[in-house]
């Protein structure tokens, strides 16, 4: 997904300024270098603020500006652009299929991640660290590139597996993943792919903190396995868990690359996703001010999307911790 | 359940899931070495009888006046030089956000942490047409340019800088007399650099895999990442009048761009495992 590849993790990690030498510096010396160091500090962090002001602020700003202008005379139009977002019909049904998209795949590869994460974990798990590496391997596999790979592969023509389930007679024709019906399972299929390792490997690094001294004692008490990572593991890395999910949740809201690839080779249609749309309105049809309107809203639904999914489940959880409190 | 009938069992459903990862990857490699009729006419997961790397090789750097040898050397600069640049950039704000306290200081700190919110495709367009106006789209600065700007790697190296970075040295540095960049230099890199290694590697790989951006951006082909080239090869097989379908050329070129990253993967995993768990983790 586009958006993950420029920000890895850490995007809603929650911040906390870290302490200066001087907080913690002898007060006298202190006074005798804080002049220096006003200008050392910020003199440091100027090439940033340079980059960040004219590549991230500007277009940040410029977006916004742009979207209230008319696409014909370029003057203020008020919310013209946004009334006409709010009537597309394609944007929205664009917007429902990502979130479409998002119920399935996300619950499935999180699912999946959680359960590798768990195997691997587990005692009865071989070979920890070779599998721990093959499932992250896609991490080093451009997007286009798999959507390349998997559009091969999901073309009857050229994968000899699709003709298998008419060969034995429970289909009535090779199947057609990239079929106008199947191609957003296809999509599914190709993330999942490239993003299950991903999720795994952050669950994995948060398992390996859980304290040995509480699975010990779950393990004199008698539990099993499963419910040591049903009941005590799982529990534990709650916090991760919802990280990767609202990291997936941003990422689906931004998918681009694959749909675009698999329109390439399959003609799948190429105005799947939002990002599509918005690329489209503004280098198809060249209309920017439309499309900053389009990006607005977008980078809108991907907060509230983002926050309607911690209020359900901080209200979810409350009742847990709740029962915690009274248990201690 | 028998113990090892559950290791078994685990084992199968690993197992599994390997495939599911590992399968593209082995028919990629299988398919580079088939030329467009074999593609059709030969087992999808067997190797053909003649091999067709050396032709399919030649015609893969001869295409178009060799267009892809461009795209592969094109991504290599886009990408090191944005992980080497990002990473000196984010390494000295982080540094400095971490280690001195100056007016505007949480001012810097609430910028680079609010625009960790920012989905980065909905700056593309508006760069877009900033660059087009400062007269940048099309070259190579004006892809590296805005992938410096990594608030991510900001705010990573803040964090472990105020972590690993004792301020008794930083002190003591300071009374020997060094500069402030000299102390850096010597004093902070040495134990900073681990950090550094992973920050590069996420914006290496990070950059590297990029599409959307550069896609936005260029329009010459000798300008293009292997993404955007591939990818308007991958046009060809489908779009009528597009001309021949480039079968061979897109699946070698495709195993060509991820190979070096993949024979690395093993040797890297840690290093990038640590920059993805990093705010997962700090939150738990």
């Amino acid at each position: 997904m586009a958006a993950r590849a420029a920000g890895p993790a850490g995007r809603l990690a929650v911040p906390a300024l870290p302490r200066t030498s001087a907080e913690s510096g002898a007060a006298q010396r202190r006074r005798r270098w804080r002049a220096s160091q006003g200008r050392s500090g910020f003199g440091m962090t100027a090439p940033f603020l340079a980059l960040f002001a004219v590549f991230f602020a500007g277009p940040l700003i410029y977006s916004i500006v742009l979207s209230f202008r008319s696409p014909l005379t370029g003057n203020f139009t008020g919310l013209l652009n946004y009334r006409t977002v709010f009537s597309n019909g394609a944007y929205w049904s664009g917007v429902e299929r990502m979130a479409y998209f998002g119920v399935i795949q996300v619950t499935v590869m999180i699912g999946l991640a959680i359960g590798l994460a768990l195997l691997l974990d587990s005692p009865y798990c071989r070979g920890r660290k070779v599998f721990a590496l093959v499932y992250f391997l896609p991490y080093a596999v451009p997007g286009v590139i798999a959507a390349i790979m998997w559009g091969f592969l999901l073309e009857p023509d050229l994968d000899v597996a699709l003709k298998v389930p008419h060969l034995v007679g429970i289909a009535s024709g090779p199947l057609q993943p990239l079929s106008y019906r199947w191609a957003l399972y296809a999509i599914m299929l190709i993330v999942t792919w490239e993003w299950t390792g991903y999720n795994m490997t952050i669950l994995i690094t948060s398992l390996t903190n859980v304290p040995a001294q509480v699975l010990e004692a779950a393990k004199v008490d008698g539990a099993s396995e499963v419910q040591v990572a049903a009941k005590i593991k799982l529990p534990m890395v709650r916090r991760t868990v919802i990280f990767t999910i609202v990291l997936s949740i941003i990422g689906t809201l931004q998918l681009f690359n694959e749909p675009v690839i698999l329109n390439d080779i399959a003609s799948i249609g190429s105005n799947l996703t939002p990002n599509q749309i918005i690329y489209n309105t503004a280098f198809s049809f060249g209309n920017e001010e439309l499309a900053a309107a389009q990006s607005v809203i977008l980078a809108l639904i991907t907060v509230i999307a983002t926050v309607a999914f911690f209020a359900v489940v901080r209200r979810r959880m409350e009742p847990l911790q709740a029962t915690r409190a009274v248990a201690k | 359940m028998a113990r090892g009938v559950k290791t078994s069992a685990t084992t199968a459903f690993l197992a599994l899931a390997a495939a599911y990862v590992l399968v593209p990857i082995y028919w990629l490699v299988i398919s580079s070495s088939k030329n467009a009729v074999q593609l059709f006419n030969t087992n999808t997961f067997l190797p053909p009888a003649k091999l067709s790397w050396g032709a399919n090789f030649h015609g893969l750097f001869t295409y178009e006046n060799g267009d892809f040898a461009w795209w592969l050397l094109n991504s290599f600069i886009y990408s090191t030089v944005t992980a080497t640049l990002g990473t000196a950039v984010s390494t000295l704000t982080g540094y400095g956000l971490a280690k001195y306290s100056f007016r505007g200081r949480r001012v810097v700190f609430g910028l680079v942490v609010g625009s960790l919110m920012v989905p980065a495709t909905a700056l593309v367009v508006p760069l877009f047409l900033l660059e087009h106006y400062m007269g940048l789209t099309n070259t190579y600065q004006g892809v590296i340019l805005p992938l410096l700007v990594y608030p991510f790697g900001v705010y990573f190296m803040s964090i472990f800088s105020a972590d690993a970075v004792p301020d008794t040295l930083v002190d003591s540095a300071r009374m020997d007399g060094a500069s402030e960049l000299r102390t850096l230099w010597q004093i902070g890199r040495p134990i900073l650099m681990p950090g550094m290694v992973t920050l590069f590697l996420l914006s290496f790989i990070g950059t590297w895999n990029n599409y959307f951006l550069p896609l936005v951006l260029l329009g010459t082909e000798t300008r293009f990442p292997l993404t955007v080239g591939l990818s308007a090869w991958a046009s060809t097989l489908n779009v009528a009048g597009a001309g021949q379908p480039l079968y061979s050329e897109v699946i070698l070129g495709s195993l060509i761009s991820v190979l070096p990253m993949l024979v690395l993967f093993p040797f890297l995993q840690k290093y990038v495992a640590r920059g993805l768990t990093f705010g997962a983790v700090a939150g738990e």
